[in-house]
């Protein structure tokens, strides 16, 4: 049984507003805005996460577990009881959608270089749902769901995890990352944040011989005892049904002179995560000069298609 | 300027028997066009069809109207779709005695 970090929790420092564009007032940015995605405005960037190919173009050659992460959409947060939602602001989101099947991943990636070292922060306002059952999905008999208790539905322990991640190389390779475990693999509620103690496995990993991953493998870190658990568990606001879309502000700070986590905070709790390993690949890497990716992703544990929501993003440094 | 986006919603995969794609929102889109591009294709008399369909809630679907493409060998095929709503799937199959075809689907939309 791995430990368990205990992060400190503190309540939210007191930020002024320091700009006077409403649109950015409502984050938290280091001195330098590298990135301000409005998904009213196009994706900004955010793509499929795809593995590497030959030399050829054959796409056969892309590892199982990297061929089908799903192209993000543009969404209007629609739903099928009171029709379009919309986004925090505006009426577009970036959404990031599994296939039903449990196990899958859909991730999107954006791809940056640094121009210098120190403190990255990516915030973003953001919100998670399973798929509202119908008859052709056949969600609500599909693992995790479960009989309406008035308050609580069955779609929210259809929700597997979401995850937010970097790949950083300067001439170490390592990825800081966070996720948010709603439910463990049996769809029993969670709501932990956690993180992985090893690196995530590469294609040239496989193409050595070193791993070769089934298509439905936890791509971050393929097995479940490598993900522990920082902080206290945090309920968020699902907000009942499957079709209630409620934004949450969510800060992550990482410093790349230290290589180093620093601390997230989603909504009024700050986790520590100075004391969080961050693991680095043993061998070099070449191509990557100075590379600075961020991704996110959602993995759904059963049969129904899992869904994250960006409103927005902001990436901002101290460089 | 306006906006464009292009997709791939499958990507190297052996389809056979009935399929459709997983659903993709274009609420923000004027018009669309889908390519299908049959990698490999296997079987006696195999062939691929397929047709567009929309749908309110991205739950349930009808067809947009009653255009489709059809391979029967590999090749390109490409079909628009104009007035559309807020969500594009395909829906198809490949028919023929141990028919399969291996597919790209790519879908591009424009404001």
């Amino acid at each position: 049984m791995p430990a368990v970090h205990q992060a400190t929790v503190t309540a939210p420092s007191h930020f002024a507003p320091r700009h006077g564009d409403f649109r950015l007032s409502r984050f938290n940015p280091l001195d330098r805005i590298l990135a301000y995605d409005d998904f009213n405005s196009g994706t900004h960037g955010w793509v499929e996460l795809l593995g590497n190919y030959d030399g050829q173009s054959n796409l056969d050659t892309v590892d199982d577990h990297m061929r089908d992460f799903r192209p993000p959409q543009l969404s209007s947060c629609s739903f099928f009881d009171v029709g379009t939602h919309g986004a925090m602001s505006g009426t577009y989101a970036l959404k990031v959608a599994t296939r039903p099947e449990a196990g899958h991943t859909a991730v999107a990636i954006r791809r940056l270089t640094m121009a210098g070292r120190g403190r990255v922060q990516f915030e973003t306002f953001f919100t998670f749902k399973a798929e509202a059952a119908s008859e052709e999905n056949d969600a609500a008999a599909q693992a995790g769901g479960g009989q309406w208790d008035g308050n609580t539905h069955p779609s929210e322990t259809q929700f597997g995890a979401f995850t937010i991640a970097t790949d950083i190389c300067d001439t170490v390779r390592y990825h800081c990352v966070a996720r948010y475990l709603n439910t463990d693999l049996g769809n029993h509620l969670q709501r932990q944040w956690v993180y992985p103690s090893v690196p995530e496995p590469t294609p040239r990993e496989h193409l050595e011989g070193k791993a070769n991953l089934d298509r439905l493998a936890d791509f971050t870190a393929p097995n479940p005892e490598d993900w522990h658990p920082f902080g206290d568990a945090q309920e968020l606001c699902y907000n009942e049904v499957p079709t209630k879309v409620n934004w949450h502000y969510l800060r992550w700070q990482i410093d790349t002179a230290t290589r180093s986590n620093v601390e997230l905070q989603v909504n009024d709790r700050i986790y520590d995560m100075r004391e969080i390993p961050v693991p680095p690949y043993d061998e070099p890497y070449g191509s990557l000069g100075n590379l600075l990716n961020f991704y996110v992703s959602a993995r759904t544990h059963t049969n129904v298609r899992n869904f994250l929501f960006l409103d927005s993003v902001l990436i901002s440094v101290d460089w | 300027m306006l906006q464009s986006l292009s997709v791939v919603l499958e990507r190297n995969t052996r389809l056979d028997g009935t399929f459709t794609t997983e659903p993709y929102e274009v609420a923000w889109a004027r018009e669309a066009r889908w390519f299908v591009r049959v990698l490999d294709m296997e079987g006696v008399d195999a062939c691929l069809e397929a047709v567009t369909q929309i749908s309110p809630d991205g739950l349930h679907w009808c067809d947009l109207n009653d255009e489709g493409i059809r391979l029967s060998d590999r090749g390109l095929a490409t079909l628009p779709a104009r007035e559309f709503g807020g969500w594009l799937r395909l829906k198809g199959s490949v028919t023929g005695n141990a028919a399969m075809a291996k597919v790209m689907v790519y879908l591009v939309l424009k404001s």
